[in-house]
C-alpha cells in the first residue's frame, strides 16, 4: 500500500507520488506540469519532461483582474500538448501551493483527470531524482473546453456576503493569524499591493493553510486534516468558501478540502482579502489592538 | 541582454551573492518584505562621512531567485553612489537592468531589495535631519 492510500483521502485518485511521477514521465497521456512562485525555478532544474505554467504569465488575464477565458484555455493546453483526456500532475515550489492554484484554474474550466504530485518539487529534489534544464515540447493537443465555470468552486464577493448571513455555511481565511487578527494590512514598503484595512471577514475561521502540510511538503493524512477542520467548526455538511489575500492560498485549502476530506461543496474567493479589505462599506472584524 | 544571458547573472547573484551578510558598523538596518508568504530581505545601511555617498550596503534575507539576485545585483549596483541618486532609480529601470524578459511577472520581487534600500536612505536621512 502507498503512503497516500494509506493516509485515508476521500479522493486519493487526485494525489501522485514522486514514484509514480517518475514512472510516467515518458507516459505520453500523461503532461507534467510546474508552477512556482518562483518564476526561475523552473530554470534553474525541473523533472524532465516538465512544462512550465506561470500564474502570472500563463493563468491571468493581462489587464482584468480574472483568469484566462475558454479560447485563451484551449491554446494555453494544446500549444503544451495537453488534450483533453491528457492526465495532468502538478508540481512545484511552497508546498505545492501555486500547483493547487493551477490546478483550480483547469478545473474551472472541467479538466477531468488533474493530479498533484505529493510532496512537490522540494520532495522531489530531497529524494535525489533527476532534474534537467531541457525545455521539451510536444505536438499540439487537441482541446476543447467549456465555458469557465464560475459558478461551482469559484466565489465572488457578493456571495460572500450573503453567505456569512446564511445559515449551514462556513468560511476559513488561510492567512497567517497576523493578517486574520489585523495586525498586519501589507508588506512593508509595499503598500500598493496591500489592502487599505486589516482584519478578517466577519465569521470566518483562522486555519493557516500550511497546516496541512508535513514538514517534507507532503499532505498530513486524513484524520489529521479532519481534526484541523471540524476543530474550527469547518464541516463537510457546509457550504465553505475559503480566501486568503488573492486566492492562491486559499486553492490549497480548497484542494485539502475537496479531494483529500472530501467536502461536497466548497469554492475559493479568489478576489480575498485585497478585495475585501479595500471595498467600501463591507463588514470587517479586527481583533488586534495596537 | 537577452532572456538567457539575464538569467544566467541572475542564477550567478543567487548562489553566489555578493555584499551578502550582516554589517556591523550599518547605521540604518531596514527589513522588507512578508515571511509568511514571500520574500525577505534585510539591507544594512552605511553612509560615507560626507553624509551624501553609499560607503557601504550589504543584505541577508530568504526567499526566490529574483528577490534574492536582485539583492545582489542592486547592492553592487551603489556602492559609492550618491543617495539622491538612488531615490531616482525607479522601479521599471531596475527591472530593465536586471532583464525585463526574466523577471518582468515578478515586479514585487525585482524590486523588493530596492524598495527596502530607499527606505534605509529615507530612514537615514530622516535621523539626519532631526540630530542636526
Amino acid at each position: 500500500m502507498s503512503d497516500i492510500s494509506s493516509k485515508g483521502y476521500a479522493h486519493p485518485e487526485a494525489l501522485v507520488d514522486t514514484a509514480w511521477v517518475a514512472e510516467h514521465l515518458n507516459d505520453p497521456n500523461v503532461r507534467i506540469l510546474e508552477s512556482d512562485e518562483d518564476i526561475l525555478l523552473y530554470d534553474q532544474g525541473h523533472l524532465p519532461g516538465a512544462i512550465k505554467i506561470d500564474w502570472v504569465g500563463d493563468l491571468n488575464d493581462s489587464v482584468v483582474r480574472d483568469y484566462l477565458n475558454r479560447a485563451q484555455f484551449e491554446q494555453l493546453c494544446a500549444a503544451r500538448g495537453i488534450s483533453n483526456d491528457t492526465t495532468v500532475v502538478f508540481y512545484g515550489d511552497k508546498h505545492n501551493w501555486w500547483a493547487t492554484y493551477a490546478l483550480w484554474v483547469f478545473k474551472l474550466f472541467g479538466h477531468r483527470d488533474a493530479r498533484i504530485m505529493d510532496g512537490g518539487r522540494a520532495k522531489w529534489v530531497a529524494e535525489g531524482r533527476t532534474m534537467t534544464r531541457e525545455v521539451p515540447s510536444y505536438p499540439h493537443g487537441t482541446y476543447s473546453a467549456p465555458e469557465r465555470d464560475d459558478a461551482s468552486i469559484r466565489a465572488f464577493r457578493d456571495e460572500v456576503r450573503q453567505h456569512i448571513k446564511a445559515n449551514g455555511t462556513a468560511l476559513v481565511d488561510v492567512r497567517s493569524p497576523q493578517e486574520y487578527s489585523g495586525e498586519r494590512t501589507h508588506m512593508p514598503e509595499y503598500p500598493q499591493e496591500g489592502t487599505l484595512r486589516g482584519g478578517h471577514i466577519p465569521t470566518a475561521a483562522n486555519i493557516p493553510w500550511a497546516k496541512a502540510v508535513r514538514e517534507d511538503s507532503t499532505f498530513k493524512p486524513a484524520a489529521e486534516l479532519q481534526e484541523l477542520y471540524t476543530g474550527q467548526q469547518i464541516t463537510p455538511d457546509k457550504d465553505v468558501i475559503a480566501y486568503c489575500r488573492i486566492g492562491e492560498r486559499s486553492s490549497h485549502t480548497w484542494f485539502v478540502l475537496t479531494y483529500l476530506l472530501g467536502y461536497p461543496q466548497v469554492r475559493n474567493y479568489d478576489g480575498s482579502w485585497t478585495e475585501w479589505g479595500n471595498a467600501v462599506g463591507l463588514p470587517i472584524e479586527k481583533t488586534y489592538k495596537a | 541582454m537577452n532572456r538567457q544571458a539575464s538569467i544566467e547573472r541572475l542564477f550567478d547573484h543567487y548562489e553566489h551573492p555578493r555584499n551578502h551578510g550582516h554589517l556591523d558598523s550599518a547605521q540604518v538596518v531596514q527589513v522588507g518584505g512578508q515571511s509568511d508568504c514571500g520574500d525577505r530581505v534585510v539591507i544594512y545601511l552605511r553612509v560615507a562621512a560626507d553624509g551624501q555617498t553609499i560607503d557601504r550596503v550589504t543584505f541577508e534575507g530568504q526567499g526566490c531567485t529574483v528577490s534574492q539576485s536582485a539583492a545582489s545585483i542592486l547592492t553592487d549596483m551603489v556602492i559609492g553612489e550618491p543617495l539622491d541618486r538612488i531615490a531616482l532609480l525607479d522601479e521599471n529601470g531596475l527591472i530593465d537592468i536586471l532583464g525585463r524578459d526574466a523577471v518582468g511577472t515578478r515586479p514585487r520581487c525585482a524590486t523588493l531589495a530596492l524598495t527596502t534600500l530607499k527606505a534605509a536612505i529615507a530612514s537615514y536621512q530622516s535621523s539626519q535631519r532631526q540630530h542636526n
